[in-house]
């Protein structure tokens, strides 16, 4: 008996023993330090870069430009980059740490600045680059973090995104000039005041035969929606949309935009509801059914394609179809009230722009790849095919028209750069709901009817604010 | 009616008795089956001789003693693997598994540091591999002790050999369930684990790598049972779920049955033509028609455009107010995506169907219907009865229905969660979107709980499972 | 006389029976149909027809779909596709079917247990699981690996062995006991006997076994990365929204193989081996 125990024992002291021993000896092994500083400003040779980079980048050809320009010039280094060949919203929290992800990429303000807290990637010599003081402030400060008590910028930005009202000049009534700009400045007056646009809207909607409308765009999209909340006196988080613990989307007065959406889906019919129309709206607009719509600048090319097909010339699209800044709206917030005046319409942007993953074995050539690629001469050609509206004031301003526009209305304040911190991932969803439910109100009849005050647009607005606090803070 | 709405209850009340009594009997019959593992340890610490305690001390030696080559130099070498396995990772492995990392790894500096979620997920293998290890050390003790007994006796013992055909023989169950277990235990058993584990960190939120996770004990499930919108929002969705889930595998089940049935009836000709339409709707991968579903119920889909060119007003079949109508859209898109399986299950079991029984019975001069109550539905249901039970968790965690027809929505009376969502879509909601993997994983903890209780009393009741062998 | 009594009856009955299957047909084929004239349409949005019908027919988005490969590279990832559900298929069933026998003729102590725990596990909501999967696979060197869907896939077909095994339980024993007399073993009766029985179900399984794969998203979208390994689905769901046509031109084609499968092992799901003289 003691004799086989002790057999026993000893195996299992073995054991004991051989975990004790190496468990140790693991847990100290532990962290590698390697401290090397990563911008030194040597390139290294032989690099490979893959560059992550948007679809419509690569479907209109100006990635593959952009590389053979870059490999052309750093051929003597060795470096080459290469498409990284993955899905244009890769989360680079979880394919980087593995080494999956792409050495530099190119994503919105709200994506690249989920990436600073867990170091994912590289702060950047911004002052380095010959577009430093090209970029107004409002641009910088979407890709500046505070991290350990630091301030650092992790993106450099290069396009703006602001929405565009496009509409059809050939659709406006045939006597505008005299009945529809009121103010002479030789503008149709419902491209530059909503209550115009709604009263026109109305009139076409009416006529129409419910085949016809005037403006239409769905709510549903919070990004192109919440502006109007903004416009009085709402906005997303407190301290300029760092603070998550401040949400303010009903504060001011920003019932008053709740109900300028239901107002406005008056003028349309229930596709406003849901997103049926948001990718109709190109062959819609080339059709006539609609007169005009707001979206962003870079899919001018969509209604030219589907104008295209419905047999106009060149001359007649470049001529008919107009993009121009979003109206102003009604101090009063009601579009059949216009005696107190008009306020600036407020809308929700982005900034896209190129980060630098940490987790590159190359972070110089990776530098070097971006400098080379936010050039002028880049960003230039970059605008050139994709339509895009530069970050870069210098070429905005040579390319003028609605790049400069966008710019200024950045630099106003007119459009809000949407959050760059990680909450703003949880405000998409209760927004959604709410829009979604003011434009089903305006086709609700009867005792369904839930929004007919502003006060309770107001509480609706609040229950919004508290569900997003819920998502961010009730489960911490 | 009535009466069978009783009976069913009575034998739900029954299956949750019998179940509630198993385990009962489980942990009454413990001492008694403790003691008699226990009586078995002390026969062979107290009767084995210098050759079967060599063995205790390293696997393998007693039966090498023994001359029993080919499975002393196997027990060896599963020895000096796991030692080498333990040295080299799964010691270290296991001391991470409980501190979950102390150094913060810094990817600016490129400093490596600990990974918590690698290390618990590796630590669950060194556990897993622990066990495993005494596993094959008691089999290997009982075996050098078997040997013993055999040559006390004057027995030859058993042939390595002869051992070896047995796996093909009588142990033919052991050699075939190998892998499929070995698989399941990696890829399904392995995360489920990690997932339970997770509810008692503090993982999610901003504590995500490279940031270090801990253990926090029961934290979350306190923190889930006192916030007062959690109970309220979670028997709402909790009893439309059961709801669904019951109607939904009934619609589906007997719709399947049903066009199996039709189609099979002899005056159909062109069986394979007519079978083609369910195998197209099965074909088509099951996002795309969700997709090509939501689009045709939305406002600007061709169900409106025809209602609205007829002169009527658009119906939001799946907006905001339209609670019931988008559950019963959710219905049946279901039952049009599963029926096809259904069918072609019941299809390829009909055609075992014993033909003699029908032979008899026509003999015999009983109605079609009646032939189908007495010998088709015992039949189909005797065999698809797990089938029945699977499909009911199947769309009890049916996920894709609502993510895709009616997803994005957050109703005021819910909890971060829409009047369509079933719980998974909820737990969803809360866990992927909003990023709490810790919380989710103990809200998932608590749903389970309630559900494989539900099911198994239903399965452990059904005969399926009580007479396995009646058609046998 | 009688015969004449009878047909009108029938008749009557086979006219209903045609009545509901061309209405239940015609349930299954509408969506379909409406994909399939979408992937006919001339344009790219589908707001761009009204009612049911585009305004334009053409072939563009076929041709586009398997010429215009730069950006969108549909044949790769058919080819993909075709090759992960394949082996997937191959090495589930087997796996499946060799459970399901298992589970369904011999008796071992630990086996209701298993039984029981499978079921338990199936409730688990997968996607939670997902992280879990993704690091073992970082683990393993598998991401970014075809071979390592199928491994996934092939290991977790086991896990639905129930069909099976209820099929398998009625399957009566007597012959086996009848071969076991003649001296074969366990593997042979089940090769020689058992399978050849269950042709109905084996192709029932390979069917549902390729499927699953093959038009599953979530794993393959977790696990591949580069857009050179994309699978049908994965590709499809990266389509921009514009893209409509080709989105459905892409959705009909997948259903392609499927059918094909079904043309050709329809005969053994239907009939099987089991003409009543083997049972009884």
């Amino acid at each position: 008996m003691s004799k086989n125990l002790s057999a026993v024992v000893a195996h299992i002291a073995i054991l004991l023993a051989v975990f004790i021993v190496c468990g140790l000896l693991s847990s100290v092994a532990a962290a590698t330090d390697a401290g090397a500083a990563k911008f030194t400003g040597e390139l290294e040779e032989n690099a490979t870069l893959r560059v992550l980079e948007n679809d419509t980048a690569i479907k209109q050809g100006y990635l593959a430009e952009l590389i053979a320009a870059f490999n052309e010039e750093y051929k003597d280094y060795h470096i080459t980059v290469q498409d990284a060949n993955m899905d244009q919203y890769t989360d680079l929290e979880n394919d980087g740490p593995y080494g999956y992800g792409p050495d530099v990429l190119y994503q919105a303000n709200d994506r690249i600045m989920r990436y600073p807290d867990g170091k994912h990637i590289l702060p950047l010599p911004a002052e380095e680059f010959d577009c430093y003081d090209k970029i107004s402030e409002k641009g910088w400060q979407a890709y500046r973090r505070t991290v350990a008590g630091q301030e650092y910028t992790f993106g450099i930005p290069v396009n703006v995104q602001g929405p565009l009202l496009y509409y059809r000049k050939d659709l406006l009534p045939e006597n505008w000039e005299s009945e529809w700009d009121d103010d002479g400045d030789g503008i149709p007056d419902m491209v530059e005041y909503w209550t115009d646009m709604y009263r026109f809207s109305k009139e076409i909607k009416e006529g129409g035969g419910g085949k016809k409308f005037g403006y239409m765009r769905s709510f549903l999209e919070p990004y192109f929606s919440v502006g109007y909340l903004y416009s009085y006196g709402g906005y997303t988080f407190g301290k300029g949309n760092t603070d998550p613990s401040d949400i303010g989307h009903s504060k001011g007065n920003a019932e008053l935009g709740a109900n300028i959406i239901r107002q406005l889906a008056t003028v349309m019919d229930q596709r406003c509801i849901d997103d049926s129309v948001t990718t109709g709206a190109y062959a819609a607009l080339a059709s006539g059914e609609f007169f005009a719509t707001i979206t962003t600048p870079d899919v001018y090319t969509m209604f030219v394609d589907e104008m295209k097909a419905k047999g106009y010339t060149e001359d007649f699209i470049a001529e008919n179809l107009v993009t121009t800044y979003i109206p102003k709206l009604p101090a009063s917030g009601n579009l059949e009230d216009e005696s107190q005046g008009f306020i600036e319409c407020n809308m929700m942007g982005g900034v896209q722009g190129y980060a630098i993953s940490s987790y590159t074995k190359y972070p110089n050539a990776a530098l070097a790849f971006v400098k080379f690629a936010t050039s002028y001469e880049m960003i230039k050609r970059r605008n050139e095919l994709l339509g895009i509206v530069p970050a870069r004031g210098d070429v905005a301003d040579e390319v003028g028209g609605l790049s400069e526009v966008i710019n200024n209305n950045l630099e106003a304040g007119n459009i809000t750069v949407m959050p760059s911190i990680k909450e703003n991932a949880q405000i998409w969803t209760p927004l959604q709901t709410l829009f979604q439910d003011l434009a089903k109100d305006a086709f609700r009849t009867g005792a369904e009817i839930k929004y007919a005050t502003l006060d309770s647009m107001k509480e609706a607005l609040q229950r919004v604010d508290q569900q997003i606090y819920d998502s961010i803070f009730t489960l911490q | 009616m009535e009466d069978r709405k009783e009976n069913v209850a009575r034998k739900l009340g029954r299956g949750f008795r019998a179940t509630l009594e198993k385990i009962k009997n489980f942990f009454l019959s413990l001492p008694a089956r403790i003691k008699q593992k226990l009586a078995g340890a002390k026969e062979i610490l107290t009767q084995g001789n210098g050759k079967v305690a060599a063995s205790m001390v390293v696997m393998g030696l007693g039966q090498l003693l023994y001359r029993q080559w080919a499975k002393g130099i196997l027990y060896l070498l599963a020895q000096l693997a796991f030692l080498a396995y333990f040295i080299l990772k799964g010691a270290g492995d296991l001391i991470g598994f409980f501190t979950l990392g102390t150094h913060e790894s810094n990817a600016w500096y490129g400093v490596e540091g600990d990974n918590s979620v690698i290390m618990m997920l590796m630590g669950i293998l060194a556990i897993i591999a622990l066990i495993f290890y005494f596993v094959i050390y008691l089999a290997n003790v009982k075996d050098a002790y078997k040997i013993q007994c055999a040559v006390d006796t004057m027995k030859s013992p058993a042939s390595f050999k002869k051992e070896l055909s047995s796996l093909l023989g009588k142990n033919f169950h052991k050699t075939a369930l190998a892998l499929p277990i070995i698989g399941v235990c990696v890829f399904s058993v392995l995360p489920i684990i990690f997932m339970i584990l997770i509810a008692f960190t503090n993982y999610g939120g901003t504590v995500v790598p490279p940031a270090l996770v801990d253990w926090v004990g029961f934290e979350n499930f306190t923190k889930i049972l006192t916030l007062g919108q959690f109970a309220p929002t979670f028997f709402r969705i909790f009893g439309w779920n059961i709801l669904w889930a019951v109607l939904s595998t009934f619609i589906n089940y007997f719709a399947g049955l049903g066009l199996a049935l039709l189609l099979n009836r002899k005056c159909v000709k062109g069986k394979t033509f007519w079978r083609l339409f369910p195998i197209l709707a099965y074909a088509v991968p099951g996002f795309i028609t969700l997709i090509a579903f939501k689009f045709m119920f939305s406002y600007g889909g061709p169900i409106n455009q025809m209602i609205t060119d007829a002169g009527g007003t658009a119906v939001g079949f799946l907006d905001i107010d339209a609670k019931w109508t988008a559950r019963f859209i959710g219905l049946g898109v279901n039952a049009w995506l599963n029926i096809p399986s259904g069918m072609l299950l019941a299809t390829g079991i009909l055609s075992n169907v014993n033909t003699d029984l029908y032979e008899a019975a026509r003999v015999d001069g009983a109605s079609p219907w009646k032939q189908f109550v007495r010998i088709t539905l015992p039949y189909v249901l005797f065999a698809t009865m797990p089938v029945l039970i699977s499909q009911f968790i199947a769309n009890f965690n049916n996920f894709g229905i609502f993510y895709f027809l009616r997803g994005g929505l957050y109703m005021d009376g819910y909890f971060l969660a829409s009047d369509t969502d079933l719980l998974i879509n909820w737990l969803y909601n809360m866990s992927i979107d909003n990023n709490y993997y810790s919380i989710g994983a103990a809200i998932s903890i608590i749903i389970f709980a309630v559900t494989s209780v539900i099911s198994l009393a239903v399965y452990v009741l059904s005969p399926s499972y009580k007479q396995e062998e009646t058609y046998q | 006389m009688k015969r004449r009594k009878i047909r009108p009856k029938r008749l009557f009955g086979a006219a209903i029976t045609y009545l509901i299957i061309l209405a239940v047909c015609f349930v299954f084929l509408f969506p379909i149909l409406w994909l399939v004239l979408a992937s006919f349409s001339k344009t790219g949005s589908i707001y761009s027809f009204r009612g049911f019908f585009p305004t334009e027919y053409s072939f563009d988005s076929f041709v586009k779909l398997f010429t215009d490969t730069e950006m969108y590279n549909y044949p790769r990832w058919f080819l993909n596709t075709l090759f992960i559900a394949l082996m997937s298929s191959l090495f589930g069933t087997t796996l499946t079917i060799l459970t399901a026998y298992c589970m369904s003729r011999f008796r071992f102590k630990s086996r209701k247990a298993l039984m029981k725990t499978t079921l338990i596990l199936g409730m688990f909501p997968s996607f939670m699981t997902m992280t879990a999967v993704y690091i073992l696979m970082t683990q393993f060197n598998l991401i970014n690996q075809r071979w390592g869907l199928i491994l996934i896939y092939s290991a977790g077909a086991p896990m639905g062995y129930l069909t099976q095994k209820g099929f398998f339980d009625t399957i009566s024993i007597s012959i086996d006991e009848a071969a076991r007399i003649d001296g074969a073993t366990n593997f042979q009766i089940f090769m020689r006997i058992t399978l050849p029985l269950a042709a109905p179900m084996i192709v029932y399984t390979l069917l549902s076994s390729f499927v699953w794969p093959w038009s599953d998203f979530i794993l393959p979208k977790l696990l591949l990365k580069n857009k050179d390994l994309y699978t049908v689905a994965v590709g499809l769901m990266a389509l921009d929204n514009t893209e409509f046509s080709r989105f459905a031109a892409g959705s009909v084609f997948i259903a392609v193989p499927i059918v094909i499968f079904y043309f050709a092992l329809s005969k053994f799901l239907i009939n099987g081996l089991s003409a009543g003289a083997v049972k009884q």
